[in-house]
């Protein structure tokens, strides 16, 4: 089972598409949640579901704008999304009846 | 990009790998991050990979299994193979011992095998079982060793007679980095020379009452060479070669890109 953090990562990535790499989805989960995620939290967490077989990774292309450094390129793998998944069926299924998803436009009783 | 802060920040990314390295910092050239928020997250980084590290049992074995207790105890053995060497070159320590020439150089022998078996097969495990994490072995072996010398006070020696050991261990290591196991025959053969040696001083069973019996000193520094037996035999079952892969088992594997 995914942890929340691992989740985020495996949904940002898969949302960028071609274009996931570490600044990118960074920013995109920065962006969705309206929290900080620093970079050694997103790193360790890329090793750690790249050794599980959750991601692939590679070294791309330098840009000038990242002062002619390469990115690491992300991708999810068939095992990732099936791992996104099981974690999203499970979320679901644990917040069916929760007061906030049943009464989603009243306040909380 | 080239401020001093940046050069702050491109120093403390030095541990992490090339690759890693790269698409780090040029995250953080690209998220526009000041010089701080920047060397705070590349510390960070290479913080969670040191944990990631430590959660294994192989450096917590090498450094304070192996280093820490090793270099204390190989530091005294260095000492009595100095005294042992300063006996036979005189003739009035020799009389008071009560040895012969002959005898003298060949407990001089025994010790001194034993003292470059103990100390490289303790090396080679170190260098095995702790590659990133070697700094932390090296600090916990070094660490004694000043603590030692600052406090040596014997006239008739020289302080660096205590770090005898030094020069087979550091070979030890350097081994144990570059390969992963010896083979079974080689590791057997290693373990039974070492034990044959530590036998003759068991015999001299004379010791103060408060000192640990010889042989819980000797085991203690003994027991790296039974443990490559162990793993070497663990691999010989596992891959079913018998040690057909030349003298040295499993060349290490390369360390490429992030890990």
């Amino acid at each position: 089972m995914l942890g929340e953090f691992e989740y985020m990562l495996i949904t940002a990535a898969a949302g960028l598409g071609d274009d996931a790499y570490g600044a990118a989805i960074r920013e995109e989960i920065e962006a969705t949640t309206g929290r900080k995620c620093s970079i050694g939290a997103l790193y360790t967490t890329i090793d750690r579901l790249e050794t599980k077989g959750l991601l692939k990774t590679w070294m791309g292309d330098a840009t000038p704008q990242r002062g002619g450094r390469a990115k690491r390129m992300v991708r999810v793998t068939p095992k990732g999304v099936v791992a996104a998944k099981a974690f999203y069926d499970a979320v679901t299924r644990v917040s069916r009846g929760a007061s906030w998803v049943a009464n989603r436009t009243g306040s909380a009783s | 990009m080239r401020s001093t802060g940046w050069s702050f920040v491109e120093a403390a990314a030095r541990p992490l790998a090339r690759d890693e390295r790269e698409a780090v910092l040029g995250d953080l050239a690209e998220g526009n991050e000041n010089s701080w928020q920047a060397l705070l997250g590349v510390l960070g980084l290479v913080f969670r990979h040191e944990a990631v590290l430590w959660k294994n049992w192989r450096p917590w074995l090498a450094g304070f299994g192996v280093a820490l207790p090793s270099s204390f105890l190989l530091m005294g053995f260095s000492l009595s193979v100095t005294w042992s060497y300063l006996t036979i070159r005189c003739p009035e320590l020799l009389q008071k011992s009560s040895l012969t020439l002959g005898s003298g150089m060949l407990v001089l022998l025994c010790q001194g095998l034993l003292l470059i078996g103990w100390s490289w097969t303790g090396g080679f495990l170190v260098g095995s079982l702790s590659r990133r994490t070697l700094w932390a072995s090296t600090l916990l072996c070094y660490s004694p060793c000043l603590f030692c010398l600052s406090r040596f006070r014997v006239e008739s020696l020289s302080r660096f007679c205590l770090l005898l050991f030094l020069v087979p261990a550091i070979w030890g290591v350097h081994r144990g980095l570059r390969i992963s196991r010896l083979t079974l025959s080689w590791a057997m053969a290693l373990a039974v020379a070492i034990t044959a040696l530590m036998l003759p001083g068991w015999s001299s069973g004379a010791h103060e009452w408060w000192a640990p019996p010889q042989w819980t000193l000797d085991w203690a520094l003994c027991w790296p060479a039974w443990y490559l037996v162990g793993t070497a035999w663990r691999a010989r079952s596992k891959t079913g070669l018998g040690g057909s892969d030349g003298l040295w088992g499993g060349q290490r594997e390369q360390q490429t890109g992030i890990s």
